[in-house]
């Protein structure tokens, strides 16, 4: 039955098939150029993945070997030995992750609504002093940030913010490039969009939440994520205001459990893919996102 | 505005309209800063007031917490112009920051748009070389760090790799000794700090920056090479052109405001390189200070040596010769685009 059903698809395919061979590579020159590219772009792609798979799995290997030479790249004896320990309760990782987490969620999230409401009055509306604040938000995406830590600390400080959540998340709460970017997706939108709204006697903050924010989810999105990873991966600034162990971030944790362990390969691998795994979950899952993200901030430039 | 008026001539309408336009900017600016009224509290408090509060506060001895400011005039600049004719920290902290940024900008910004040319191409599976390439500016830099402490010690998986070519690996880590001193004065290393050139555990800092950094302005670029029309390349192709000049002639020239977006932003991001030498070097950036940068120094006098007044003129030190940078680099680089 097999035989009868495959046969005739197949009968039909071959020329097709033979045309696609004909059209793919036409001569040497062009068989040399796919060589040529797909082996650069494989080679690169190992160079940028291999040093992550390697310490992956040796974070699930044995201490010794870890240390052996010539090394293995899949552990012979796996053992969550290194997990166990740095999740044993002496050490403070369950509370670094929740940390990280708490940031890294509510400053996505501020900076969700924040930046879109920004963005919808830079990209859609006409106020006094608009042009001189967009330049502004423009010109501060230049300064670079050890200008600001030291009086950025002591006005934390001075709010009675330091060694606390609030610390990390209201000064982080919405980022001149979330603002840039929402205002470009805003402004791409239609003109009538509004003013359909406005006839029918909508108030502002309804068309701004009923009819203008669903159409940019994939701004918001990106902008949830660049938010999320920067948040994940901040280490100064956590570094600069929390003062309590139990305050820290998972970074900042990591980093003075390196110090105390610093030749304990094992436990840093280990503690290296707590802080990697969730955001390469995210980036799997929503990579396009993150892509049209980066579109959006590199028009800064022109 | 003017064909919708009943009575363009008649003066009191137009007033009536002159006011009616004023009303509406006025209710939709109220409308509009009520919208950014969150964005603009937190811009003026923890960026404008924090500018204005760094230029302030370098004029002053502060020890932070302890002492009241006492205002010193030029003290703390004085000190850094003895720090910079005396070799001291800072200066060798600027050094360094030069030659990291220097190795790090001009290589990651052709290594990006060659990645985002090969990426551009008609190919297969460009998701998921995509992915691969950005994986290292994904992740923080505190685990990147942590996981090359390990891959960069004289047994471990660079030099394993390295020996299987033959080659015999360096003490990445802990080589306090200059490139250039290596090359021209391989048996003592004595030259002169700023000939000495970047320290092997500095270009071993300088290659894992271009490793994690590259990936972000790729897909900066390859945004960019999106938008340059089909039909240039084509009409070029039927005048003759080959792949080399496409790229010379077309490619290159109508990048240019990218590329210099990704100069600058390469130059601010490499003056303030912190987290990867505190976690693999300490906040002392050693051996013997050659991975010492401004971020650890600034951060070392306000937060270790208490001179907050000093770190801030140190800060704005820094800041001149960051922004100077990118004025040069603007007029270097062409950024009007001609099609």
């Amino acid at each position: 039955m097999t035989t009868t059903s495959v046969s005739p698809s197949t009968a039909e395919e071959r020329p097709q098939i033979a045309a696609n061979d004909r059209r793919q590579p036409r001569d040497n020159g062009e068989l040399l150029r796919a060589v040529l590219l797909y082996g650069l772009l494989t080679i690169y792609g190992v160079f940028s993945l291999i040093p992550f798979v390697y310490a992956f799995a040796s974070s699930f290997k044995t201490e010794a070997e870890v240390l052996h030479t010539p090394p293995t790249l899949l552990p012979l004896q796996p053992t969550l030995a290194a997990y166990q320990t740095i999740f044993s309760s002496s050490n403070n990782f369950t509370h670094y992750i929740l940390n990280s987490f708490i940031y890294a969620t509510v400053a996505a999230g501020l900076n969700v609504i924040l930046a879109s409401m920004a963005g919808y009055a830079f990209g859609r509306m006409e106020f006094w002093g608009k042009n001189a604040l967009f330049g502004l938000t423009l010109a501060v995406m230049m300064i670079p940030g050890q200008l600001i830590m030291i009086p950025k600390f002591l006005i934390a400080n001075s709010l009675h913010l330091t060694n606390n959540l609030a610390a990390l998340i209201i000064p982080n709460m919405v980022a001149p490039v979330s603002v840039f970017i929402m205002t470009q997706f805003l402004k791409t939108l239609p003109r009538e969009l509004e003013e359909s709204a406005v006839i029918d006697g909508a108030s502002r903050l309804r068309t701004f939440w009923q009819i203008i924010l669903p159409l940019v989810r994939p701004a918001m999105t990106a902008v949830a994520l660049f938010s999320f990873q920067g948040a994940w991966n901040d280490f100064i600034w956590p570094l600069l205001v929390m003062s309590s162990p139990q305050n820290y971030t998972l970074t900042v944790g990591l980093t003075f459990f390196a110090g105390v362990h610093y030749t304990e390969y094992s436990l840093l691998l280990a503690g290296a893919a707590v802080n990697i795994a969730p955001l390469v979950v995210l980036f799997f899952f929503f990579q396009r996102y993150f892509v049209r993200g980066f579109a959006t901030a590199g028009l800064a430039g022109r | 505005m003017q064909h919708i008026l009943p009575h363009p001539t008649s003066t009191a309408s137009a007033t009536l309209n002159r006011r009616g336009a004023f009303r509406r900017k006025l209710q939709t600016s109220m409308a509009a800063y009520g919208f950014l009224a969150p964005f603009l509290l937190v811009l003026v408090t923890f960026t404008l007031i924090a500018v204005i509060y760094a230029f302030y506060l370098s004029f002053f001895y502060v020890n932070f917490g302890i002492t009241i400011p006492k205002f010193v005039g030029w003290f703390n600049y004085k000190l850094i112009w003895y720090d910079l004719t005396h070799q001291g920290t800072f200066y060798i902290s600027l050094i360094n920051g030069i030659w990291y940024t220097a190795g790090v900008v001009s290589i990651q910004t052709v290594l990006a748009l060659l990645l985002a040319i090969l990426i551009n191409q008609k190919i297969r599976f460009k998701g998921i070389y995509r992915t691969l390439f950005y994986l290292p500016s994904l992740t923080s830099s505190v685990a990147i760090s942590l996981i090359f402490i390990w891959l960069y010690k004289p047994n471990g998986g660079i030099n394993y790799v390295l020996s299987l070519i033959h080659i015999k690996g360096p003490n990445w880590l802990s080589d306090p000794t200059g490139f250039l001193a290596h090359i021209f004065a391989p048996h003592n290393g004595n030259l002169p700090y700023i000939l000495a050139g970047p320290s092997t555990a500095l270009i071993a800092i300088i290659l894992l920056a271009i490793w994690t950094t590259a990936p972000t302005f790729m897909l900066i670029y390859l945004a960019a090479l999106q938008d340059i029309p089909d039909s240039l390349y084509e009409a070029a192709r039927i005048d003759g052109a080959n792949e080399w000049q496409l790229l010379r002639n077309i490619t290159i020239p109508l990048l240019r405001p990218t590329t210099f977006l990704v100069v600058a932003l390469g130059t601010i991001g490499g003056f303030q390189v912190f987290d990867q030498i505190y976690v693999m070097q300490g906040p002392g950036g050693g051996p013997i200070n050659t991975t010492i940068v401004p971020a650890l120094t600034i951060y070392n006098t306000a937060f270790t040596n208490g001179l907050t007044g000093l770190a801030c003129a140190e800060a704005v030190i820094l800041f001149v010769v960051i922004f100077a940078l990118t004025v040069l680099q603007r007029r270097f680089i062409d950024t009007s685009i001609q099609y």
